[in-house]
C-alpha cells in the first residue's frame, strides 16, 4: 500500500524518534510512504489556528488534501491532533459544497483542487482497516509479551465522535487497545485513556497541564502498567518530556515510559530498539526492553 | 425559624416573576422550591406566550374575546380583560429582560399563530419557549440577589387567626424542618399532571399547593376542567407543540385523510385544544387510527424550517422514537396536560383565605374557564404573578411583627415520624399508579355518570391504602421515599376535588365533555363549581357554585 | 408497530454507585439490580422502576422525562449524558451491564444526587443577565431574526451539569470556570442588545480560570446532550478576543506565535514557540524553560533556532492574505 505520507510539525521538530520509527515500521509492513509529494503541505493548524480564523484553517488542511490526491495516493497521517482536525475541516467541507467551492478558488491559484472526496488516516486507523490485523500479527517477530501497556489515545483522534466516523468504523474507538493485543501485549485499562494530556495549555497554565500528566500516568502505572502507547506526539511531548514536573507536582516520582504507537510496532516486529531512537525519550524505556531480553 | 415579607412557593414563572417584583419594592423575598428553579415545569413550555401588541394593529380586545371563546364563556371576563390588556407590556418586559425572541424582518418580535386565535400573536422562541422565559427570569432573580429556600417541599401552610402566616417546610437535603413565617403566601405550585396517567407533566407535578390550599379550607375551582392535549407522542407521553401546528402541520387519520376537516371546517388543526383532542378520540375510537394514536405531519415544511422553527420537536421524534419529522409524519394522541381549575383568586392572586395568594397553574382566576388556548399559560403566570406580588406589596404594610409560635412545626414532626414508623405495607408507586389510571379512566376525553362514579369508588379504595402507605427509607438525607409519600397524600385530594368538580357538573363544556349531557347549558350551568375541604360535610367535601363574571361579550354557541 | 414494541421485554442490567452521608466511613460502594422492562426504554425509565419497586432508598433527581429540564445528569459508562434520553437498547442491546455514577466533578449529596452548587457558583462568575445600557423609548429592542438565532445554540443549554462534569480541566483545576458558564458568557457577549461585549471579554480574558484555561479537550462539545458545544462557543470567544486586541495573554501570545510561523514557514518552529508564547521579553519565564529545555537537548531533540521554509511556501503566505473570515 502506498501513502502520502504527512508526518506533521512535531515528528520533524521535537519528536524525530517519531519520523525515524514510522519509517522503518513501514518498511517491515510493506508500506510505502510517498514524502516527496507532501513536503510542501503546511500545518494543520492544530486548532489553535482555527480560533482565529477557522476558513483559513480548513483551506490549510484543503490544501494538504489535495497535494495527496495530486500524488495519486490516500493521505496518512501519524498524530492523532493532525488526524482530528483534518477530520474536522473535511467534514466542514463535505458538508457544504459552496464552502468548498470558495476554498478551492483560493487554492486554484496553486494548480489545486480539493474534490472533497479524500479521508486521510492515521496509521493506528490505516493499520486496522487497510493493512489488516491479521497480517500485522504474521509479521510479529518477538511478541511483546509479558508487557503491559496502558493506551493514550489523545483527544482529537477520539472525540468529536461525528467527525472521525466512528458510526461508519466503530472499531476506531477500541484501534489502539486491538493493536496493543495484536503485538502480542497486554492491555492495562484506566479512564485516562481517552481523556486530555494537557499539551494545548502547557504554556498557558503549566500547573494544570502537568497536573493531568501525573493524573494519568500515575494511574495507568496503579492499574500495573509497564509503559504507555500514544498515536499522539503533541501527547507524547507532555506525557514523556514534562513527566519530570509532574513527578514533582505529585510528590512521588511517577517514571512510566511512553512509547509512540510505531515504536510499540517496530519492538514487536523485531527492528532494533537503538534504531527506533527510544533513548531519545526524557523517562527512560530501560525497564520495558529488560523485561524483552533486549538490550538498549 | 425564618422571617420574610413575602414567601414564594414554587420557582416556576410565576413564582420567579412575583419574586422579582417583590425584590424590586424593596422587600425582603424569598422562595421556596422542591427543585432548582431552572427545573421547574414552565420549562416544558414550547410553543409561545400569547399578546397583543397594538402597534401591529392587534388589540387587546380581539386577544380577549378568543380566549373567552376559548374557554367555553366559563372564563371570568374582568380576569381576561386584566390579562389581556397587560399582555402587551408583559411580553415586552419579557423581551427587555434578555429573552431572545424569534424576530421579523423589521427586527421587531416576530409571531406565530396559535390554536383558538385567526390573528398570529403568538411570540416565541423556537419551540423552546418555556425553557427560555424561565431561565431568564431566573438570571433576573440572580441579579437581584433572590433568596431561593432550594429543595425544600412545603408540608403545611401555617394560619394564626384565619390568617395565612407562613409555612413548615424540610429541607429535602438533610432532612430537616422548618418554620418560614412570612405576612403574604404566594402559591405558584404549578399543575397537577401526576394525578393522572399518562401525563405530559413532570414527575414533579403534584398538585402540592393545590392540596395545602385545599386543606387550609381554601375553595377549588372548576376542577373538572383538566386539558387534554391533541399532540403528545406516543408510548412516551412527551408534549409536542401546538406551534408544530401553528406552522402548518397536519393531522391525518389511518386513511391519510386532515380529519379535522369534519370536526371544525374553519379552524381545522388550530381549533380549540378540547375540540380537536375529542376530534383525535372520535377517529380513533372508530378505528381510524393507528395503534390508538394519529398522525401529525409536518413533511411538507421542509427540513430546514422544521430544524429552525420547531427544532426541539425533531430532537424529542428522533431521540424517542427514531423518527425524523422530515421524512415520516409522528403518532401522537391526546394526553393530560394542564389543569384549568385550580385555587380560586381574584383578579389580584387573593385567595379567600387571607394571607394566601396563588398565581399560575395551580390558581383559578379564572382566565381560562373550560379550556386554555395555547400560548396562554406563559402568559398567566407572568401577568398575574407579578399581579399577585404587587397586590401583596400593599396587603402587608398593615401587618405588624411575626409571633414565636412554632405549633406547626412540632405537629408536623410528629405527624412525619408517625408516617416514617407505619410498618411495611403498600408501594407508594403502585397505589399512585392505581389512582393515576383510575382518573384517566374515569375523567378522560369523555366522561359519564358511570365512569366519573368509578373514579369516586377508586379513589375511596385509593384513599383506604393511603393510610398503610409504607416508607422503607428512614434515612434524613434526601429522602425522596418520604417525599412521596407525602406528595401521593396532596395528589389524592386533588383527585379528590377534580371527581366531585366533575360529578357537580351537570351539562359539557369545554374540556368537561359528558357523553351523557353532551350540550353546553348556560342557563343552569354558566357558573363555577367549588369544591371545599370541610370535616362537617359528607366524605368531608362541600359543593357550591360561584357566578361567571360576564363583562362584554355574552355567551355564544362555540364553533370552530 | 407500536403495540408489538410495547409488549417485549428485555433484560436491563445496573451497576450502581452508592453513597450514604449519614455513614460515617464515607465510603462508596456498587449496588447490582437486573430487571426486566420494556425494550424501548431509557436508562432513566429502568433507575425510576428500581426507585419505585426494588428499592426506595435509591436516590437521583429527575422531573420532566424529556430532556428539557436537566435534572437527569449522570455517568453512564464513564460519560455524562442525560439518562432520559439515553435507551437501553443502544447501549447495551445484548444486556450488558449499565454502569451508573453519579456526575463528576461535583461533591456528591446522596448515590446520584450532586451538589451543583459548583455549577451554578461558576454560571453566577459570568454576570449571566442582560446588561442593556437603554431602555427603549417603547417597545421591544430592535434585533435581527439572525443574531437571536445565532443564540439558540447557548439558549439550548438547560444547565444539566454534564459538560461541567466531564470537563478535563476540572479535574485539575476547581478555579477554571467551566464550559457551562463560558457558553452562558458568550451568549451575552454575542447579544446585540448587551452593552458590556468588551468587558465581558476583557474579565474571561485576563480571570485566572478564564477562557485561555481550556484545553481543547473536546469532551463538553462531546457529552452536551443538546447540542451547544460550549468549546466551540469558547473557541468563538478567543477569536473574539483577538479580534478585539485582547493580546496580553499566553493564550493569545500562543496562538499568533502559531499563526506567524505557519504563515512564515508552513510549520510550527518549536523553537520560537514556548519563547513567544511567553513573551521574549519574559525573563522570568525564559528562565523556567530552559530546564525542560536542556533535557529535550541532552537528548537531542531539542529543535533547532534554524527552521527552514517549506517549498512552495509563498502559496501558503498568499493564502494567508487571501482567506478573510
Amino acid at each position: 500500500m502506498k501513502y502520502a505520507f504527512f508526518p506533521g510539525c512535531v515528528s520533524r521538530g521535537a519528536c524525530p524518534e517519531l519520523f525515524v520509527s514510522t519509517v522503518e515500521v513501514c518498511s517491515v509492513l510493506g508500506i510505502e510512504l510517498d514524502y516527496e509529494s507532501m513536503k510542501g503541505a503546511s500545518c494543520t493548524g492544530s486548532g489553535i489556528l482555527q480560533e482565529k480564523n477557522q476558513k483559513l484553517g480548513d483551506t490549510l488542511n484543503a490544501r494538504n488534501f489535495a497535494l495527496a490526491e495530486k500524488s495519486g495516493n490516500p493521505l496518512l497521517t501519524i498524530c492523532s491532533t493532525c488526524q482530528g482536525v483534518m477530520s474536522q475541516a473535511n467534514k466542514r467541507m463535505k458538508e457544504n459544497p459552496e464552502y468548498l467551492k470558495e476554498i478551492n478558488q483560493s487554492l486554484a491559484e496553486e494548480g489545486l483542487e480539493y474534490s472533497g472526496n479524500s479521508e486521510p488516516k492515521h496509521l493506528l486507523w490505516a493499520i486496522i482497516e487497510d493493512i489488516g490485523i491479521d497480517k500485522l500479527k504474521s509479521l510479529v517477530k518477538h511478541p511483546l509479551k509479558g508487557l503491559k501497556f496502558a493506551p493514550f489515545y489523545g483527544c482529537y483522534i477520539v472525540r468529536p465522535s461525528t467527525a472521525l466516523d466512528f458510526s461508519g468504523h466503530p472499531e476506531r474507538e477500541t484501534s489502539l487497545e486491538t493493536i496493543i493485543e495484536a503485538v502480542g501485549a497486554e492491555v492495562t485499562d484506566f479512564t485516562g485513556k481517552n481523556l486530555c494530556c494537557g499539551f494545548p495549555i502547557l504554556m498557558i497554565n503549566e500547573s494544570n497541564s502537568v497536573n493531568m500528566v501525573a493524573k494519568h500516568t500515575d494511574e495507568a502505572k496503579n492499574n500495573g502498567a509497564d509503559a504507555m502507547v500514544t498515536p499522539c506526539p503533541l501527547c507524547h511531548l507532555n506525557l514523556d518530556g514534562y513527566q519530570p514536573q509532574a513527578s514533582k507536582a505529585a510528590g512521588h516520582t511517577i517514571g512510566l515510559p511512553i512509547l509512540h504507537l510505531p515504536q510499540m510496532l517496530g519492538l514487536s516486529l523485531g527492528i532494533d530498539p537503538k534504531t527506533l531512537k527510544l533513548n531519545r525519550h526524557i523517562i527512560s524505556s530501560e525497564k520495558i526492553l529488560s523485561l524483552l531480553f533486549v538490550r538498549p | 425559624m425564618y422571617e420574610h415579607d413575602i414567601l414564594i412557593i414554587g420557582a416556576g414563572l410565576a413564582g420567579l416573576r412575583a419574586a422579582v417584583e417583590g425584590v424590586r419594592n424593596g422587600l425582603n423575598v424569598a422562595v421556596v422550591s422542591k427543585v432548582h428553579p431552572v427545573r421547574s415545569h414552565s420549562n416544558a413550555a414550547q410553543g409561545g406566550i400569547n399578546a397583543p401588541l397594538t402597534d401591529r394593529g392587534d388589540d387587546w380586545e380581539g386577544h380577549a374575546y378568543d380566549t373567552i371563546k376559548g374557554s367555553d364563556f366559563l372564563a371570568d371576563q374582568d380576569a381576561v380583560e386584566a390579562m389581556s390588556r397587560e399582555a402587551g407590556e408583559a411580553v415586552i418586559e419579557l423581551e427587555r429582560m434578555g429573552v431572545i425572541f424569534t424576530r421579523g424582518e423589521d427586527g421587531k418580535l416576530g409571531s406565530r399563530r396559535f390554536g383558538g386565535q385567526k390573528v398570529a400573536r403568538t411570540f416565541f422562541v423556537g419551540t423552546i419557549t418555556g425553557s427560555a422565559l424561565l431561565h431568564v427570569l431566573y438570571e433576573q432573580s440572580l441579579k437581584l440577589g433572590l433568596n431561593v429556600y432550594e429543595e425544600w417541599f412545603v408540608t403545611k401552610l401555617i394560619l394564626e387567626d384565619g390568617v395565612c402566616r407562613g409555612v413548615v417546610a424540610y429541607d429535602i437535603k438533610n432532612g430537616e424542618l422548618h418554620t418560614i413565617k412570612a405576612k403574604a403566601v404566594i402559591m405558584a405550585s404549578g399543575g397537577n399532571g401526576r394525578v393522572f396517567e399518562p401525563s405530559t407533566q413532570a414527575l414533579i407535578c403534584t398538585g402540592d399547593g393545590i392540596a395545602l390550599a385545599y386543606k387550609a379550607g381554601v375553595p377549588l375551582m372548576d376542577m373538572e376542567m383538566v386539558q387534554y392535549h391533541p399532540t403528545t407522542l406516543a408510548r412516551t407521553g412527551i408534549l409536542m407543540s401546538e406551534a408544530a401546528r401553528g406552522e402548518g402541520a397536519y393531522l391525518l387519520n389511518s386513511n391519510g385523510e386532515r380529519f379535522m376537516e369534519k370536526y371544525a371546517p374553519d379552524y381545522m388543526e388550530l381549533a380549540s385544544r378540547d375540540v380537536v383532542s375529542r376530534s383525535e378520540q372520535t377517529e380513533i375510537d372508530e378505528g381510524r387510527g393507528i395503534d390508538g394514536n394519529v398522525l401529525l405531519d409536518v413533511r411538507h415544511l421542509g427540513r430546514d424550517y422544521i430544524e429552525k422553527r420547531l427544532g426541539y420537536l425533531q430532537e424529542v421524534a428522533s431521540e424517542f422514537l427514531g423518527i425524523d419529522m422530515a421524512e415520516e409524519p409522528v403518532p401522537v394522541r391526546p394526553g393530560m396536560h394542564y389543569i384549568m381549575g385550580g385555587i380560586k383568586t381574584d383578579v389580584n392572586g387573593l385567595t379567600q383565605l387571607p394571607g394566601l395568594y396563588a398565581a399560575g397553574e395551580c390558581a383559578n382566576v379564572s382566565v381560562h374557564g373550560a379550556n386554555r388556548l395555547g400560548a396562554n399559560s406563559l402568559l398567566d403566570t407572568v401577568v398575574f404573578g407579578r399581579r399577585a406580588a404587587e397586590h401583596a406589596v400593599d396587603y402587608i404594610k398593615s401587618l405588624g411583627k411575626h409571633s414565636k409560635s412554632e405549633n406547626d412545626l412540632k405537629l408536623e414532626q410528629e405527624r412525619l415520624q408517625s408516617i416514617l414508623d407505619r410498618p411495611k405495607g403498600e408501594n407508594i408507586a403502585k397505589v399512585r399508579e392505581d389512582m393515576a389510571v383510575g382518573m384517566t379512566k374515569g375523567i378522560g376525553v369523555w366522561r359519564d355518570q358511570k365512569s366519573m362514579e368509578g373514579a369516586l369508588e377508586n379513589l375511596t379504595t385509593i384513599k383506604n391504602r393511603l393510610l398503610n402507605v409504607s416508607v422503607e427509607d428512614k434515612g434524613k438525607f434526601f429522602n425522596t421515599n418520604l417525599m412521596f409519600a407525602l406528595e401521593l397524600e396532596f395528589m389524592v385530594d386533588n383527585a379528590e376535588a377534580i371527581i366531585h368538580g366533575a360529578l357537580t357538573r351537570k351539562e359539557s363544556r369545554g374540556a368537561h365533555f359528558r357523553t351523557d349531557m353532551p350540550d353546553r347549558d348556560d342557563k343552569n350551568w354558566l357558573k363555577h363549581t367549588l369544591v371545599f375541604h370541610d370535616v362537617n360535610h359528607e366524605n368531608n367535601v362541600r359543593i357550591e357554585t360561584s357566578p361567571v363574571t360576564i363583562t362584554k361579550w355574552k355567551p355564544v354557541e362555540r364553533v370552530y | 408497530m407500536e403495540a408489538s414494541r410495547e409488549g417485549i421485554l428485555m433484560n436491563v442490567n445496573l451497576k450502581v454507585k452508592r453513597f450514604d452521608p449519614s455513614d460515617a466511613s464515607k465510603n462508596t460502594w456498587w449496588q447490582e439490580y437486573q430487571i426486566d422492562i420494556h425494550q424501548d426504554s431509557t436508562v432513566l425509565d429502568a433507575l425510576i422502576h428500581i426507585r419505585e419497586y426494588e428499592d426506595t432508598s435509591l436516590a437521583l433527581r429527575c422531573a420532566c422525562r424529556a430532556s428539557i429540564c436537566g435534572s437527569c445528569g449522570m455517568k453512564v459508562n464513564g460519560s455524562a449524558k442525560l439518562v432520559c434520553k439515553t435507551r437501553v437498547i443502544e447501549i447495551a442491546p445484548d444486556s450488558e451491564q449499565i454502569i451508573v455514577e453519579p456526575m463528576g466533578n461535583h461533591p456528591v449529596i446522596k448515590d446520584l444526587v450532586v451538589s451543583l452548587d459548583t455549577f451554578f457558583n461558576q454560571i453566577k462568575r459570568v454576570k449571566p443577565y442582560l446588561q442593556p445600557d437603554h431602555i427603549p423609548q417603547t417597545g421591544e429592542y430592535i434585533a435581527s431574526n439572525e443574531s437571536m438565532e445565532n443564540l439558540l445554540t447557548a439558549m439550548n443549554c438547560i444547565m444539566c451539569g454534564c459538560c461541567v462534569s466531564d470537563c478535563t480541566v476540572l479535574e485539575v483545576d476547581d478555579n477554571f470556570i467551566g464550559p457551562a458558564a463560558l457558553a452562558k458568557a458568550w451568549r451575552f457577549v454575542d447579544d446585540p442588545r448587551d452593552s458590556q461585549r468588551i468587558d465581558r471579554l476583557k474579565e474571561l480574558n485576563d480571570e485566572d480560570g478564564g477562557f485561555w484555561d481550556c484545553t481543547r479537550c473536546m469532551q463538553c462539545v462531546e457529552v452536551c446532550p443538546k447540542g451547544v458545544a460550549p468549546m466551540e462557543r469558547i473557541m468563538e470567544l478567543r477569536e473574539m478576543a483577538l479580534d478585539n486586541g485582547l493580546n496580553n495573554t499566553y493564550g493569545a501570545k500562543h496562538a499568533s506565535a502559531v499563526s506567524n510561523h505557519i504563515e512564515h514557514s508552513g510549520r510550527i518552529d518549536e523553537f520560537r514557540l514556548p519563547l513567544e508564547s511567553k513573551g521574549i521579553f519574559n525573563i522570568k519565564e525564559i528562565i523556567k524553560l530552559m530546564l525542560p529545555g536542556l533535557r529535550f537537548a541532552f537528548k537531542k531533540r531539542a529543535p533547532s533556532p534554524l527552521h527552514f521554509k517549506n517549498p512552495n511556501q509563498k502559496f501558503v503566505k498568499q493564502l494567508f492574505k487571501k482567506v478573510e473570515k
